[in-house]
């Protein structure tokens, strides 16, 4: 069974691999824009989670 | 009134092909795109939208029927969009789904991103085929 991080990372990689695809025409431009797009959703999920890590307990 | 008239032949486009090929992409995830010609977005539309649809479903995620109230139509419309994946919902995982768990409510929003991704795939290729002349 895949943990909550496992879940994340594949829904990251699906969708920034959509969006790349749906929105940037060259494979450069779709190369860089996977990658931001990737390591923003990551950014932001850890994000969210230290801050809500002291509401935790 | 010539000119008139190619305007309006290119603002119609090629409409047969269009409605095939978004039913097509919307039946199965980048076949749409395969049928325009378009390799690599097929490909790459095809592993997103079954990867998450896969995963959710195996993650025992719900799966949204016609007829519940406002959100469930919403949830149900949104499913519908991954095509193949929504009616063979219950062949890829048989157990069914199981939202007590965290695993399952997370499906949930898996399933249902396939689907809204599937569809925004399926405008695109309807756009493209609009756009086809259908001599190429």
């Amino acid at each position: 069974m895949l943990n909550h991080f496992q879940i994340m990372l594949i829904f990251a990689l699906a969708v920034s691999l959509a969006f790349a695809l749906l929105s940037k025409q060259r494979a450069g431009e779709r190369a860089l824009y996977f990658l931001w797009a990737f390591l923003g959703f990551m950014a932001v999920a850890i994000g969210i989670g230290w801050l809500m890590y002291p509401f935790s307990r | 009134m010539a000119e008139t008239e190619k305007t309006a032949a290119a603002t119609k486009g090629n409409q047969p092909l269009a409605l095939f090929a978004a039913a097509a992409g919307w039946l199965v995830p980048g076949l749409g795109h395969l049928l325009l010609g378009k390799w690599g977005k097929a490909l790459g539309y095809f592993v997103a939208v079954a990867s998450l649809a896969i995963v959710g479903l195996k993650l025992r995620g719900d799966v949204f029927t016609s007829g519940g109230d406002a959100f469930g139509t919403l949830g149900f419309l949104a499913d519908l969009g991954a095509g193949v994946f929504y009616f063979l919902a219950h062949r890829i995982e048989a157990a069914g789904p199981d939202v007590s768990r965290a695993a399952g409510d997370y499906g949930t929003r898996l399933i249902a991103t396939a689907g809204v991704l599937n569809l925004l795939c399926v405008l695109e290729a309807f756009q493209i085929g609009l756009h086809r002349d259908g001599k190429s």
